[in-house]
């Protein structure tokens, strides 16, 4: 299981300060749901989608778009919901498919929807997940909740890995009789395999414990931290830049 | 000369939760070992060997509930009254199982989370960090995360990561265990550095132990006994059960059919677990059989393919070319799913059942030609011939108890032939010899996998090996 | 004396949350938002067998980071909230005193709060945050089903664990 977001890539969105990233993403989020027009929606998020293209290439950018287009594809088809009233667009005989505003609407939908997508994916995409909990701490994300996160992302392969094993097993112990099976019967062999899972998992738990403390944690010294975002020289800029990208848009596109 | 640990009159009971009384682990057990000191002790496998050293630790029973009674004390500090995190300097533990001892997410990572519990400066850090993995031979895997390293570089961490904390007691379990003979001999230059004070723990005497110890204790029983050394090692081979006769030659065989599995033009693919490494390649298969009766050894260094070999026999997997015949007749993966058994290393993997009991008769109860009288004789005579008692809880049982549960599950499953990985590792020979015995009753065929081949040469029989990407006879 | 159980509780959830996001991840069914899975035994699981801060916190970090993980992240957010709302309900209405199980009426209660929040939760946080009334209703259907189906199985499954595992009730916090 690839729990892995980073992308590798060369571009200044590498460079920029994760601080002042996390920063950018938020205000960008907050300005695609202000009143702006909606070709200055589009406008932006086609910035965007040309930002994250020529910093981490285009196969990373296809493979987003594929991922969400299935709920474009939804909000396509249920467009004729949208606002009923107003000017017609399209229409068959006399049954009006869709109104102007009906599809207005479901076009800033669309933008803002791939906006928000690959604001978020090119944060993940650009920051080494080390780094990334390292300005979430500097957000005041506690210790705890950061090596909560830390220790989930170790403990991660190892559960999938089990769990593919375990299926393994007990499919090759059940394996004489395989032939017929409803969706009821598949749901009730899944339980053998969710239960030793679950349990593999649990019996970890207590190593974990034991291994942290063990290597230290709840000693009185203070804690220090091996990785610091230090080679990040420009953090006042990046905050600057951040501002500035998003209130020039904001006062460029205001409806 | 100042003492590194003392424990006095130790006696250890696990809890157990099924209300019937169980009997102390450990008990009368007196250690003394002084600063400085090399001091080797043998135990068979399952006898309280790491619970001694986990109890050292000071996390049994914190994390390991049961009944402690008795005083153990390391450096001077009192273990009833210290805090695990408190031992970090003073006490250094490689487990025998590295992967239950890994908390992060690179082995950089891994060595750096001490050294920031003990607040060092960052460019402190730094140095001990890349000494350490230079020292080890780990520089290269910096970055790469457990679950894509091999047995032995595993051991290779947590060394690693001890060089980097320099404790005052180091204390090894099972360490010479998959590591290949050149770190091995690094690891005796490690032992034998001066002013350490080592406490290593083997269930095997292994030929390096020779000179490197100033002394050699063994676990007997519930309590540790020091005697002179030849007549330690006899006492040690008769508790490990090596001075008892081959349970594979008396063993009596009652073959009803006789089949054959073979191959042919064999090509597998091996998947490599980790993207740091080399593209996938493959391993070529001059030619396999296997025939009822029979216990063949496939040996190998680790990560060579014998796992996915095996995985290909029994019809997880698919081959790149080549066919896998049983009896002549090209099979099928669903009918080798049916037809070959597969032990996996870790027992765990299918154990879900509270009671053995209940493990042992699921399977039967699945089939529509078996009376539940039928079902509760087989279930206690297969409960008996592998020492198991039918109402144990099979996830507290021991490891030597749930590798023997596994077993006896798949022997209920009757299938012509199995496949036994690592069936050695945590076992002594005696047991899973005796395992293999048993499987073999009905006339089954056994391959047998294995990376130890002393092991492979007690078992005898034909063996293949896997060299440079190629399956040959050994 | 060794009574700290900080780190204890650190480890309990941080697996429990792993586990979220594997049976999040592993077995995926593709429908418009994302894909059903098996998230919902995973989290009914964690309510019936530890208390409501774990199965909060696992259930909502675990969901929101399967969906970082998996190119998801506008939902995150919603994930969290749902879900964590999820796994705080059910562990609080079946959480018992003492050794006595929950009583049949409570886990029916527990059912129905389960489907309700998931599919209300959902149906409202997208109708707000992500699309419209039309397509976030589109995905009711499917969201029930996806928590009852979760429910009935995660209960399924505490109770096979529990017995299996009778350690497990240490580590509950």
């Amino acid at each position: 299981m690839n729990t892995s977001t980073f992308v590798d890539g060369r571009g200044w969105l590498y460079r920029f300060d994760p601080r002042a990233k996390i920063l950018l993403m938020i205000l960008l989020c907050v300005f695609f749901f202000l009143p702006i027009t909606l070709v200055g929606l589009a406008v932006s998020v086609l910035l965007v989608i040309a930002v994250g293209w020529h910093n981490t290439g285009t196969r990373n950018m296809v493979s987003v778009l594929k991922s969400i287009t299935p709920m474009l594809l939804f909000m396509l088809l249920f467009a004729p919901f949208n606002v009923r009233g107003g000017e017609v667009l399209l229409s068959i005989g006399s049954v009006t498919i869709i109104t102007v505003e009906g599809a207005a609407q479901a076009l800033r939908l669309a933008c803002r929807f791939i906006g928000i997508t690959y604001v978020c994916t090119l944060l993940f995409a650009t920051t080494v997940m080390g780094e990334l909990m390292l300005a979430l701490r500097f957000w005041r994300l506690p210790y705890k909740a950061a090596l909560v996160v830390t220790l989930s992302f170790s403990s991660i392969p190892f559960i999938a890995e089990s769990f593919s094993q375990i299926g393994e097993s007990h499919s090759l112990r059940e394996a004489a009789d395989e032939e017929k099976k409803n969706y009821i019967q598949r749901l009730k062999d899944l339980l053998p395999t969710l239960t030793s899972v679950l349990v593999v998992a649990l019996r970890s738990i207590p190593n974990l414990a034991m291994s942290l403390e063990m290597r230290g944690l709840g000693r009185s010294e203070t804690r220090s931290s091996y990785r610091s975002l230090d080679s990040y020289t420009h953090l006042f800029t990046d905050f600057v830049i951040s501002i500035t990208i998003v209130t020039v848009l904001w006062l460029i596109f205001k409806a | 000369m100042a003492t590194a640990l003392t424990i006095t009159n130790l006696r250890f009971t696990y809890r157990s939760y099924d209300g019937i009384e169980v009997e102390p682990l450990l008990s009368n057990l007196n250690l003394t070992i002084g600063e400085g000191e090399r001091v080797l002790l043998l135990a068979p496998f399952d006898k309280g060997k790491t619970t001694l050293a986990k109890i050292i630790c000071g996390v049994c029973p914190k994390y390991f509930p049961g009944a402690l009674e008795g005083s153990v004390s390391v450096f001077g500090h009192d273990l009833s009254l210290t805090e695990p995190w408190q031992l970090l300097t003073e006490v250094g533990y490689v487990s025998q199982n590295p992967a239950e001892q890994f908390i992060a997410t690179t082995v950089e990572e891994e060595i750096a989370f001490p050294l920031e519990s003990l607040g060092l400066v960052q460019s402190e850090m730094a140095e001990r960090i890349d000494w350490a993995l230079e020292k080890w031979g780990l520089t290269h895997l910096r970055d790469a995360n457990e679950s894509e390293l091999s047995g032995g570089e595993r051991k290779r961490v947590l060394l690693a990561i001890q060089d980097a904390i320099a404790p005052r007691l180091w204390l090894l379990d099972e360490v010479f265990d998959d590591l290949d003979v050149e770190w091995r001999a690094h690891l005796q230059q490690v032992i034998a550095q001066e002013g350490r004070t080592t406490l290593v723990l083997a269930s095997r005497y292994l030929d390096e132990f020779a000179d490197l110890f100033d002394r050699v204790l063994l676990l007997d029983g519930k309590s540790v006994v020091e005697m002179e050394r030849g007549d330690l090692l006899d006492r040690f081979a008769h508790l490990s059960g090596d001075d008892r006769p081959n349970p594979l030659g008396a063993a009596p065989i009652e073959p009803r059919h006789t089949h054959t599995l073979a191959v042919e033009d064999l090509v597998v693919e091996r998947r490599r677990r980790n993207a740091l490494r080399a593209a996938p390649f493959e391993l070529v298969v001059e030619g396999f059989e296997l025939q009822s009766g029979e216990v063949v050894t496939l040996t190998g260094a680790n990560g060579s393919g014998k796992s996915s070999f095996s995985r290909l026999l029994c019809g997880l997997d698919e081959p790149k070319s080549g066919i896998i015949s049983i009896d002549g007749v090209p099979t099928s993966s669903k009918a080798l799913n049916r037809t070959v058994g597969y032990l996996f290393q870790n027992p765990d993997l299918q154990i879900f059942l509270p009671t053995v009991e209940e493990e042992l008769a699921w399977s039967l109860k699945r089939r529509s030609d078996l009376s539940s009288r039928e079902i509760k004789d087989l279930v206690s005579e297969a409960a008996e011939l592998f020492g198991l008692t039918l109402t144990d809880t099979p996830t507290t049982m021991s490891y030597p108890g749930r590798k023997a549960l596994q077993a006896a599950v798949y022997y209920l499953l009757d299938r012509p032939f199995y496949i036994l990985d690592e069936l050695d590792s945590a076992l002594t020979y005696h047991s899973a010899l005796t395992i293999i015995a048993h499987l073999r009753r009905r006339g089954a065929a056994i391959l047998l996998i294995t990376h130890d081949r002393l092991f492979a040469s007690k078992v005898g029989g034909r063996g293949y090996t896997i060299e440079e990407g190629r399956l040959r006879d050994a | 004396m060794q009574q700290n159980r900080n780190a204890l509780k650190l480890a309990v959830t941080a697996v429990l949350t792993a586990v979220v996001v594997v049976f999040t991840m592993i077995i995926r069914i593709p429908t418009a938002k994302g894909y059903l899975n098996l998230c919902d035994v995973a989290i009914c699981f964690i309510a019936f067998t530890f208390g409501p801060a774990s199965s909060f916190i696992a259930a909502a970090l675990g969901t929101a980071l399967a969906d970082l993980i998996s190119g998801y992240a506008q939902w995150a957010p919603i994930s969290f909230a749902v879900h964590g709302l999820e796994g705080l309900l059910i562990a609080l209405i079946v959480r018992s005193k003492g050794d006595h199980e929950a009583s049949f009426l409570r886990k029916i209660i527990a059912g129905i709060v389960c489907m309700a929040t998931v599919s209300l939760g959902y149906f409202a946080l997208s109708a707000l945050f992500i699309s419209t009334a039309a397509v976030a209703a589109a995905e009711i259907p499917g969201n029930l089903v996806q928590s009852a189906v979760g429910f009935i199985l995660g209960l399924a499954v505490s109770s096979a664990v529990k017995r299996a595992y009778p350690p497990v009730s240490a580590l509950s916090w």
